[in-house]
């Protein structure tokens, strides 16, 4: 992994409440990183210390490139920008003392990326929630960006939208980006992030990764005609919920172990019994959640 | 820099926030010079007060003209708060610049007053206009929400104290009696003073200049406390 940046022992108090304790992590080009954690438990000041927006009380942010260029996108989406994609984006470009051919060329660049051509004159003011969430990504990439700082990336868009954003982060990370959120949205968690950090207690104690999709167990929601020929395979369901259904058939609700699977399955079949849900169980993803 | 204000300056042109206190002093202009004749140097006081009050809207305004979350994107892009402010801190100024030579041609162009305003009436009005403008500009900036989180406390901070600045004009003696609060009060009433004397005045004394001396150094310490202000409550 290519890293780009080292958080090193970064602690944070405001008055005499602790936010931050001794937070440690690299963050790697092509990467992910999702901070989680309750409200208030501090992922948005510790991704305000990494934008440099806020000074940590103590420890140190290493960069592992000369010139390392840092975009932010803030919690709160503006509402009220004023002017069209272009225009706000030229403004933002030119305040960030950006050459005017290198901007119109990245601005451009930038609309054809987030597919946003058609709507370069409209006025963000009448734009969705998730076409103004673009533009903030944008404004946030208007220099060749190695580090991405998304603070709620996905909080308040629908579905259409989420995904859509989801779609784009999936793009700027292959382009080579790291990428940082903070994010409540389980989907995007299992799906896109590849490190997840839970802020607990001021400190990180956990960090994981959700893509290793190492399911130990599945439920199985199934009804056989008679619980007796269920006999053999006792030793490897764990019966969770059973009860007789009006057509006299069992119906049966078991965790099963990954590897066993495939052999109780097809045992059933065998012995006509319909399958009705198979679902694997994440024991990592329901302790993490707990965080929330 | 420039790009700063240019963006700053058009932002706050299509919000339209200017318009209440521009439209209010455009009118306070007309009517006060409907009659005429009018009196130099006590119309253009009057004036100059009016513009001291809506320089605190304008400032607000201004101030607020953009999102709270796009406030940070742009404070981020210019790469350093105190640009941002200083930014805003021009335009208001430049505004205050554009409404004090209005407020002193208007009237000599339109033939409102009794006599033909000399270069010394013209000047003793730009200066007074200018300088409560500044002032109002400082104080007011100490109110917006770089400092104050309350937009209320923002609002009745601002007219609270720009009413509190003129009125203690009045107290001067009762002022006097405390030793030193005087030099620590909003000089307001050093205008009002200066504009307090006759048209024929011949020539501005010396005096005069180094009032006008102290209102600007007297704002620029207000905007420089607002600047120390803001950048500890940074971190």
């Amino acid at each position: 992994m290519n890293t780009i940046m080292e958080i090193q022992n970064i602690s944070k108090q405001y008055r005499d409440k602790k936010i931050i304790e001794n937070a440690t992590f690299s963050i790697c080009a092509n990467q992910i990183i999702a901070l989680v954690g309750k409200n208030g438990s501090g992922k948005s000041t510790l991704l305000k210390i990494i934008a440099e927006l806020v000074d940590a009380d103590s420890g140190s942010i290493v960069k592992h490139r000369q010139s390392l260029k840092i975009g932010y996108v803030p919690e709160v989406t503006p509402s009220h920008i004023l002017f069209t994609p272009e225009e706000y984006l030229y403004h933002m470009g030119s305040i960030r003392g950006m050459a005017k051919k290198q901007l119109q060329q990245k601005i451009n660049n930038l609309l054809e990326l987030f597919h946003l051509e058609q709507a370069r004159n409209i006025r963000i003011v009448n734009f969705s929630k998730g076409m103004k969430q673009k533009v903030m990504i944008m404004q946030a990439m208007l220099e060749d960006t190695d580090l991405l700082i998304l603070d709620e990336p996905l909080s308040g868009l629908d579905p259409k939208a989420q995904s859509d954003l989801e779609e784009t982060l999936s793009v700027l990370k292959s382009k080579g980006l790291g990428i940082v959120l903070t994010c409540h949205e389980t989907k995007l968690l299992q799906h896109l992030v590849d490190t997840v950090l839970v802020i607990h207690n001021n400190k990180i104690i956990l960090a994981d990764s959700l893509n290793n999709n190492d399911f130990p167990k599945n439920k199985l929601m199934f009804e056989i005609s008679s619980m007796k020929l269920l006999d053999n395979l006792l030793p490897l369901l764990e019966i969770q919920q059973q009860s007789l259904l009006n057509n006299g058939c069992h119906k049966v609700i078991a965790v099963i172990k990954t590897e066993d699977t495939d052999q109780v399955l097809l045992d059933l079949l065998q012995k006509k019994a319909s399958i009705n849900q198979l679902t694997p169980i994440n024991q990592k993803e329901g302790h993490f959640y707990t965080h929330f | 820099m420039t790009s700063l204000l240019r963006y700053q300056f058009i932002n706050y042109l299509r919000t339209y926030k200017y318009v209440p206190p521009f439209s209010i002093f455009v009118l306070c202009l007309v009517v006060n010079y409907t009659f005429v004749p009018n009196p130099i140097l006590d119309s253009y006081s009057f004036t100059a007060i009016i513009l001291f009050f809506l320089m605190g809207w304008f400032t607000v305004t201004l101030f607020h003209a953009e999102d709270e979350g796009q406030k940070v994107i742009t404070t981020l892009h210019a790469k350093s708060r105190t640009q941002y402010n200083l930014g805003n801190f021009i335009i208001c100024v430049l505004i205050g610049l554009f409404l004090s030579c209005l407020s002193v041609t208007y009237p000599t162009l339109i033939g409102a007053f009794g006599e033909k305003p000399r270069f010394i009436h013209q000047l003793l009005g730009f200066l007074s206009h200018f300088s409560l403008s500044v002032l109002a500009i400082a104080l007011s900036a100490i109110f917006t929400r770089e400092l104050v989180k309350n937009k209320q406390n923002t609002w009745w901070g601002v007219l609270g104290i720009l009413i509190v600045s003129v009125v203690i004009a009045t107290l001067k003696e009762t002022i006097l009696q405390i030793k030193g609060l005087i030099w620590l009060l909003p000089p307001v009433r050093l205008s009002l003073e200066m504009m307090g004397s006759e048209d024929s005045i011949a020539t501005i004394p010396n005096i005069f200049y180094w009032r006008f001396v102290w209102i600007f150094v007297y704002s620029s310490l207000v905007v420089l406390l607002f600047f120390l202000l803001s950048n500890r409550k940074r971190r």
